[in-house]
Parts: C-alpha cells; structure tokens; sequence
C-alpha cells in the first residue's frame, strides 16, 4: 500500500513537472468530459422533472380534453364532453375510482373589498384535494354537497391568499369572482411554478355546477375529465378502453379522428425525453469527438515525452523498474491528466449547465451520477490513449536507455 | 567464492547482413572487496562489458553467474530483480531524473525493491551526508554541479546496499579536481568494502584501482594487480563519519 502510493507521488512529479504536456491533456479531457457530465445531468434531469409532474399529475391518472389535436394545433375552441359522457365514464369504468369533470377559465378577476386579481378558475367535483393530490392545507375541501347544491364556495391557491389577503386569514371570508359573491372554504398547499406562466398557485377551485351555470354560462359541456385507476400499472390498458369508448359514444367511424384528447403519464415522459433526447444526441456527439480529440492529443503528447525521458526509463530500469513498472508509471500519469481533466470537466459541467438550463429551459440535474460517469470516462480515455505510449516506453530496452546522453 | 563470473562470454550484434562481436571470449572473475579499473580504447567493448556485469544485458554465449546465481538466461523481470538487489550504477552522465529533488533521485531505487521501505529516507539523509551533500537534499539537480550531481548518483547506487558498484566512466564529464573527489569517494567506499569497477580511459583514474583489466577488440589482453595510489593519499574520512 505505502508503495502505491509513492509510485502515485512519483507520477505527480513527473505530472507537474511536464507543464505544457498536464495543461493540453487535461484540458482537451476536460472539454470531453465537461460535455459528458452535461448529458448525463441533462438526461437526469428530464427523467426527474418527468417523473415530478408524472407525480403531481397522478401516475394512476387519465386526463380527457374535450378537443381534438386538430383543435388545439389551430387553437380552436372545442368541447366534445357532455356532462352526459362523464357520467357514462363512470358507469361504464368501476375501476376508476374517480371521474372528475373540470372546466378551467383564464383571466378571471377576483377581488376582496379594494383588492383585485386575475387568476385562472377551476371548475370541478367534490374531493380535489384527492383527485389531484393536492392538500388542502386550511379550511376544508369541496363536499358533494357543494356540488348539488350549486353552492357560492371556493378553494383558493397560495397566490391568491397573496393578493387578496396578505394579513388576513381568507377562511370565511367573502370574495366576488367576476359578480358573483363566493366564500372561500379552504385553501390548497402551496405548489410552486412549472415555468414561466405556469403558477399552478394562481388559481381558484369551486363547484364546476355553480362555475358553469353561474359564471361560464355553460349547459352540458365540460372542458375535461380527470380519472384515476386503481391500478397504476395497467394505465395503457385503461387508456385504449377509454378511447374506444368515447369513440363509440360520440358515433366515430373507422378513420376519422379522434374529437377529444387522452393525456396520460407516459405522455409526459414521452414528450419531456424526447426534448431532452435531441439536445442529448447533439451534446453526446460532440462530447464524444472531442474525448476522442483529447485521446489523441495525449497519445501524442505521451509519445513525445516518452522520446524525450528515455535516459530516464534507462536509469529507473538500471535501478531495478521491470517492464511493467514503467507501463504502469507511463499509464499513471496519463490517467491522472485525465482524472484531473475529468474534475475540471466536472467543473465545466456544473458552470455550463445553467446557462444551458437558462437558454434553453432545460432541466438539469447534477448528482454523484455525473460526476461518476464523467470520471469513467476521463479514466478510460487516460488508459485507452496513453497505453500505446505506456508500452512503448516499456519496449525500450535499458541499454538504449542508457547509452542515450552518455 | 567470486561474486561476478564470467565464462568465455560472447557479445554479438547483427546489424543487417554484418554480425559484429563486440566482446569475443571472455572470461573474467571479481572477487568480493575488489577495486578493478577497465581500461582499453575507444569500441573495445568495455561498456558492453559492464552492462553484461550489470545485467542490463546477457551474453550471446558464454555464461554469466551473479553471487552464485546464473544470470545467462534470466527473463527480464529476473534481471530487473537481479539489478535492483546486487547492482548500483554511476553514469558519466549523472542521469538524475531532472524534476525530482536530490533526496527523491537517492530514494528512486526503493520504488522497485520488494523488501520492507522503512527507514528509508532516514537512510537516504545519511547517505546525502555521506557524500557530503547533507544541506543539498532539497536542490533539483539544476541547482547543483557535476561533481554534486555525481555525488547525488553515487548516493543513489548505494540506496539498495549493492554488492557491486559498476561505474562506466564516472568522471568523464567532470573536470580533474573534482574528478579526484569522485574517485576518494569510491575508494572510501571500496575501503569498507563495496566491490568497485570503473571504467576509464584516464590513467589517473585507474590509479585509484588495486586491479587493471585491459581490453582490446572484445577481448581482455591484460589483468594486472596494482598498488592502489589510493593508500598514499589522505584519505577523507569525513565522508564516511
Ligand atoms: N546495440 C548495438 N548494436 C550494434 N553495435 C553495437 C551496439 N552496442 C555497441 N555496439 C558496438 O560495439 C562496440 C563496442 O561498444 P562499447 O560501447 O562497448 O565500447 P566502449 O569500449 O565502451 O567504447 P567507448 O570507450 O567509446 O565508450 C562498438 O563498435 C559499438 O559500435
Ligand atoms: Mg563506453
């Protein structure tokens, strides 16, 4: 063990003491692997945020809108759903232990007495809380009776707890959403954003009775349908079922489309790898040749010092160095450039990757994963390249050696 | 029983069609305590003969046995063991590793030994103060003379307790004075009992010898024993304190 680490210290000296050579290599390393680390926490991080909205979305969860894709490319309103076709859903499907209609409104104003603010309504059923996952962190949920009985009540989100009632408890309280007088029964735990424009906090939940007669003017048509399954693991299999039964119930042919849209938690994976997936090949590519550029640059560099340092492996011969200890002095030093290459990279990593999230709204996440993956791969390129050197300065025989500047 | 036998020991190179004998039958025997000095012009094949004794090389044919063991047809990491176990060198060049510091260049052999490492720079300390550069363990060897630099080369022949220094022209590259320096210290060495060979052109330097071994032409035509000149000179005892 003492030994490892003196021939480790005798390879740092010569590290150090070959400038120019430590500079190139470790750079050109650090490059690579700097592109490296940004894909794996690229990669990471998508899985991550994936798996977070999957999460707040409901694995077990189905969301149906009420138009088609052809709709919501030409943003064209359209609502397919009756009132009617939620009900049939939750006859039709006992193994959803929730179907809950919503009808979302944006730019809705709110005001409590000389305050006001524009938020986004959520008209829905009983047990919200449940049916998104969300607490209700004061007051209370919304109860079938609400619902029944088209009653004036809300849930608010932080946001609005906010505006209206920065030092006020808002249970109980009376609040007017557009002109109509509603009391606010619960508010809901603080969510954060999803991105710019995306606070989920912004929002107000009531009855979607008392939302469609007494505010959107809405009879029988509902902007979506949330259902959750019992079964998390057979989401595909729900999914198709419910297709083809909304397809029937609304007279579809063979062929035509479909006039409503499933969202499911393999969508949103789907979609955000996707998105991460071309930066990925992109980064990954360009990582990978500069590693191999790196490799090379090495090899070359390594060749080089090998020519110049032959008295060198002549005198540690003569002292006793076998073959093999001269291949592992030679690999040493290559694999600590590309270890202190692979540091940097690391470095290079944590400072790039911002700028890219930034750019390019692109969630990163940095963990030991990275940093392992990158040091792998710095490691590997310090063995794979500086091997064809490592042998070569083995290959000289301790005569050469010697003779040399004798 | 001799420490280095060697028994009608050939050395030949091929260089394309031409086979060149560089050392054609010779036989040779160093005893143990020995002060020898190999002398002969320039291409008479004293360097092929010392690396031989070195074991950086064998014999084409012939035999070589090293402290009783046969060195003739050792694998390479045999002779690296070899090496590092019965042999320290002295170059005409130093050969210093020029980015270690004198202490780590007289520590460089214990990288390779397989026995136990400690006390190991406690020795190399004494050994620098042997050599008179007690206060120069910390000097890269830019920092130092030839005759220093060849001091730091003779404290690191000796890190390992060698049976036999082979020191292939140790003061060509110095000028005479210190030369002589050079040459007091292997003679002090020798006197407590390191086996010593130098080879040399200088007549001077092989005075300092008990034995000269002259070579020609790849065989050895004289060995003769001298009176050392080292006797009648004050010896330096202080290196040896
Ligand atoms: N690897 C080799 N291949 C071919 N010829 C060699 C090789 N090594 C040595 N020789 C030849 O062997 C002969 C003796 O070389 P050697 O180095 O032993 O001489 P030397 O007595 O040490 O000479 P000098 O006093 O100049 O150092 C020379 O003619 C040299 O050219
Ligand atoms: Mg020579």
């Amino acid at each position: 063990m003492m030994r490892f680490w003196l021939k480790a210290a005798d390879a740092w000296r010569a590290v150090r003491a070959y400038r120019l050579r430590a500079v190139f290599c470790s750079l050109s390393v650090a490059l690579g692997v700097g592109a490296i680390t940004i894909i794996v926490a690229a990669t990471e991080g998508a899985y991550k945020q994936a798996y977070d909205m999957v999460d707040r979305f409901g694995p077990d969860a189905l969301l149906i809108f009420g138009e088609s894709e052809e709709a919501r490319a030409t943003g064209r309103r359209e609502k397919n759903i009756t009132v009617e076709d939620v009900e049939a859903l939750r006859q039709a499907f006992p193994t959803a232990y929730l179907v809950v209609p919503m009808s979302n409104r944006g730019d809705m104003i709110v005001a409590y007495r000389n305050r006001k603010h524009s938020t986004r309504l959520t008209g829905t059923t009983a047990d919200y809380s449940r049916s998104w996952s969300w607490p209700v962190t004061e007051g209370r949920d919304l109860t079938e009776q609400d619902v029944k009985g088209l009653r004036n009540v809300a849930l608010v989100g932080r946001t609005i707890v906010q505006e209206l009632f920065p030092d006020e408890d808002p249970i109980g309280k009376s609040i007017f959403v557009r002109n109509l007088a509603v009391q606010v029964v619960g508010v809901l735990e603080e969510r954060g954003s999803t991105g710019p424009g995306h606070n989920l906090d912004d929002r107000i939940v009531m009855p979607i009775t008392t939302a469609m007669k007494k505010i959107l003017n809405e009879k029988d048509r509902v902007q979506a349908v949330r259902m959750r399954f019992v079964d998390a693991k057979r989401m595909e299999h729900f999914e198709a079922e419910v297709r083809s039964f909304l397809r029937k119930r609304h007279g579809l042919q063979e062929g035509q489309p479909d006039d409503f849209r499933i969202v499911s938690p393999r969508e949103i994976v789907k979609f955000l790898v996707a998105l991460t997936g071309s930066l990925v090949v992109f980064i990954g590519v360009t990582g990978l040749l500069s590693l191999v550029v790196a490799g090379f640059v090495l090899a070359n560099l390594f060749l080089l010092s090998v020519n110049e340092r032959i008295p060198e492996i002549g005198v540690r011969r003569s002292v006793g160095a076998r073959r093999g200890d001269i291949l592992l002095q030679f690999l040493t030093e290559a694999v600590t450039l590309t270890a202190v290459g692979g540091v940097l990279g690391f470095g290079i990593g944590v400072l790039g990757g911002p700028l890219l999230k930034h750019a390019a709204q692109f969630p990163m996440h940095f963990s030991w994963k990275a940093f392992a993956v990158g040091m792998m791969t710095a490691t590997l390129v310090g063995v794979v390249f500086g091997m064809q050197p490592a042998r070569k300065a083995a290959a000289v025989h301790p005569i050469e050696a010697v003779r040399k500047g004798s | 029983m001799s420490l280095c036998v060697l028994e009608d020991v050939w050395k030949t190179y091929t260089l394309g069609d031409v086979r060149v004998d560089v050392l054609r039958g010779v036989s040779l025997s160093i005893e143990p305590g020995e002060f020898t000095a190999v002398m002969g012009p320039s291409g008479s094949g004293k360097t092929t003969l010392m690396n031989i004794l070195g074991c950086l090389d064998v014999p084409s044919d012939g035999r070589y046995i090293l402290a009783g063991k046969d060195v003739t047809h050792m694998s390479d990491d045999e002779l690296s063991r070899m090496r590092s176990e019965y042999i320290g060198f002295i170059f005409q060049s130093f050969h210093l590793l020029p980015y270690a510091t004198a202490l780590e260049n007289v520590l460089l052999p214990t990288l390779y030994v397989e026995r136990r490492l400690d006390g190991r720079r406690k020795r190399a300390m004494e050994l620098l103060a042997l050599v008179g550069l007690g206060d120069r363990a910390g000097f890269k060897p830019s920092q130092l003379s030839g005759g220093q630099q060849q001091r730091v080369a003779i404290a690191r022949a000796l890190m390992n307790a060698p049976r036999i220094i082979l020191a292939d022209e140790p003061t060509g590259a110095l000028d005479s004075g210190t030369a002589k320096d050079i040459m007091n210290l292997l003679t002090e060495l020798n006197r407590q009992g390191t086996t010593v060979v130098v080879v040399t052109h200088d007549p001077e330097v092989a005075g300092y010898a008990r034995r000269i071994v002259k070579v020609r032409d790849g065989v050895v035509v004289e060995d003769t024993e001298t009176a050392s000149k080292a006797g009648e000179r004050p010896v330096h005892d202080a290196l040896l304190a």
